[in-house]
Order: C-alpha cells, then structure tokens, then sequence
C-alpha cells in the first residue's frame, strides 16, 4: 500500500478534525467555525503524520457509504449478543464453555485490525486478546469450533466484508 | 506498633470531632456570599464573561493564576533538575499491541482538538486553561505509553513554553500601560470587544487561557517525558 501524498494527508486530517469540531461546538455562528477552522488547521499540521497513511482517499463515496451501513449493522449485532450474554447469565445452568480460540484475518490495513478488534470486543462473548500479524486470538464465552477457519468463520467473517470495503 | 496505630486513630478521631464540631455553626445552604454577589452581578458587565468561575479566577483574582503558572513551572523545572543525568533513555522493550499504537494514533488529533475546544472557550463553558491544557498533554501521555521510541521535540516544546509564560506577563504589562494596574483587562474593558456570549467577549480571558493552555500542555509533556526516561549506563 503506497501512502498519499502529503497535502492530501494534510487535507484528511483537517477535515476530521473539524467535523469533530462541529460536534463539539454544535454551533455554525461564524466566530466559532473560523476559530474552528484555525484550530483544525493548527491540529492538523502537528498530527497528520501519525493519523492517517491514505488522504484523501479515505473519503471515497463507497467507504463512506458502507462505513454508515455498518453502524446500524453493528449496533444490532450487539444488541443481539448482549441479549445472549444476559441469557447466559441468568440460566439456572449457566450453559458456557469458555476456551481461547486462534482466528485469521484477511485485512492487511492497522486501522481495519484495530476496527475489527474492537468489533468483536465489543460484541459480548468474544473479547480479543492479542493480535499477532494476521492472527487473531479471541476468548469466546462459547467455543463452537475450535479449529482456526470455523471460528472465523463465526467471529471475523460478518464484520469483513464491511471492513474490507472500508479501510483495505 | 498496634499502640501507635490505636494513638493514631484516636488522633484522627479527635481531630475529626473538633472539625465536625466547628462546621456544626454554619448551616447547611444559608446564604453567605459577601463577595460572592457582587461578583456573580457584575461579572458579566465587568468582564464580558458567561462564567464566572474563569472571570474571578483570569480577571478579578489574576495574580493567583499568574503564581499557579508559576507554581507549575517551579515543577516542571523541579523535576527536570531533579531526574538530570548525563544520559537518559527510554528503556522500555515492549512495543504495544496493533490494537494500543493504532488507537492512539487515532485519537492524537481528537484529543488535542477537544484540549483546545476547553481552553478557548473558558469564558463560556467549565473549564479554561489549566484542564485544556492538562488534556492535550494526556495526548502526549498516550503515544509515550504506546510507543516505546517516541519523543517530543524538547527544544521546540522548551521554547514554547518559555514564549506562552512571556506571553502571559506582557498581557498584564500591557494593562498596566493602558489601565495603570497590573492585569487590567484592555481588552474589555477599554475595547469592549464583542458581544456576550459569543466566541469573541469575555475580555482577555480567552487570550490567557489560549496561552496558559500551551504553557500547562508543553509543561507537563515534559514531566511525562522527565519521568518515563531512565538512567542509561555508558
């Protein structure tokens, strides 16, 4: 992957930070978006070096629109699995089989791995515990196959296809 | 020992009857502000401020902040003189996961835009300078626990912080020139520069803050900085 040219990365930054801004302020008085707009300035030159690699190109149409898919997307995976954790609590047998299982990615990007490993965290029952190149190592609250494609199968796979499209 | 630590308890216990029993006096929710009312009436004539915390703390009072900014350089050179070898590193092996130096790279410029969001808007909103501040050097903080190599540039942060605290006292010398006592507040006061409640009012305390959130980030960047090294032998 070749970075993107440094205006560019310059540019990406600027307008996140400024975005962020906007929430903040929750305001479009003039003082406050010029300020804004000093200050992004200001945060962007100091930072864009370490935040992003890609630019611009981090705000094509089709990440954009499957980054807002995503959300709700995820948000119901979610709900779906603490409703399942909460079972699992509140059965009189407590039905769980805890074990480590190893999973494969097939993202090759940082902020992707960082995205899917805090989707899974975040989904209950699995928390990641390390992350070694490609491999993830993931607790699961009820191990279901213990071979490396099956848990894939079940943890990383349905929040690939988004993040691919995303972040690679 | 067991004697000295039932002593100690009685102590405390005896102390804490003597407090208890001298609050007892002052009911609970009275109204005794004396300064307090004027303060909160006039605060927003006076200094074109919305809260009157920053307006006591920058304007009214300025010359406690002036000796708090003091009170945090005297530190951070304290700890600097005090950590001084002729060669110090950082002597950490282990780099973070993926998860930790992706994250914080991430959230670097947020936090710093959020730092900067408390400190300009000290005359609006809670906050001010010092929290600001405190906040953007929590940036700093972040990518030393991430990442075992990374520095801040010292000279440019040295000097920075040196150029806010000036900034900090020509400020007030030039109130002394206009309004003929230290820290007048020229801005509002002679100026009347914008309106209340909008970004641009409150006098020179969103200048001061601006400024002493530079000074409180770059300052504790390098106590961080102080602390994390450790004495490397030749």
């Amino acid at each position: 992957m070749t970075e993107a040219s440094r205006l560019s990365r310059y540019l990406y930054t600027l307008i996140i930070v400024f975005i962020i801004w906007l929430f903040l302020t929750a305001s479009l008085d003039p003082q406050e978006l010029a300020m804004g707009l000093i200050f992004s300035a200001i945060v962007a030159a100091f930072t864009y070096e370490i935040f992003t690699t890609r630019g611009l190109s981090n705000l094509h149409p089709r990440r954009v629109a499957y980054a807002i898919a995503y959300v709700p997307y995820f948000l119901w995976a979610m709900i779906k699995a603490n409703l399942d954790v909460a079972y699992r609590v509140l059965h009189p047998k407590r039905p769980i089989n805890p074990g480590i299982v190893e999973c494969k990615t097939t993202l090759r990007n940082e902020v992707g791995k960082l995205a899917l490993a805090n989707s899974i965290t975040l989904t209950p029952g699995t928390i990641t515990l390390d992350i070694d190149g490609d491999r993830y190592f993931i607790h699961w609250i009820d191990v279901k196959d213990k071979s490396v494609e099956g848990a894939s199968e079940h943890i990383t796979r349905p929040f690939e296809k988004f993040l691919k499209v995303i972040f690679e | 020992m067991m004697l000295k630590r039932i002593l100690a308890i009685f102590m405390i216990l005896i102390i804490g009857f003597w407090l208890a029993k001298g609050l007892s006096g002052i009911p609970f929710g009275a109204d005794k502000m004396l300064v307090g009312k004027y303060y909160l009436e006039h605060v927003k004539d006076q200094t074109g401020a919305i809260n009157a915390v920053t307006a006591v703390v920058v304007n009214y009072r300025g010359f406690d902040t002036l000796g708090e900014v003091t009170v945090l350089f005297i530190a951070s050179t304290g700890v600097a003189a005090l950590l001084w070898r002729k060669r110090r590193e950082r002597t950490a092996k282990m780099e973070g996961s993926v998860v930790l130096t992706t994250g914080s790279k991430l959230l670097f410029p947020f936090i710093m835009i959020f730092g900067m969001y408390i400190f300009i808007h000290g005359h609006l909103t809670p906050g001010g300078g010092f929290p600001g501040g405190a906040t953007i050097a929590t940036a700093f903080l972040l990518m030393y626990l991430a990442f075992i190599v990374y520095e801040i540039p010292h000279k440019g942060f040295e000097v920075t912080e040196g150029l806010a605290g000036m900034s900090y006292v020509l400020v007030g010398l030039i109130g002394l020139v206009i309004g003929g006592y230290f820290l007048f507040d020229w801005i509002w006061q002679t100026w009347k520069l914008g309106t209340i409640g909008k970004l641009i009012s409150g006098g020179f305390i969103p200048v001061i803050y601006t400024i002493i959130g530079i000074k409180v980030a770059t300052e504790l960047s390098g106590i961080v900085d102080n602390m994390l090294k450790e004495e490397v032998k030749e």
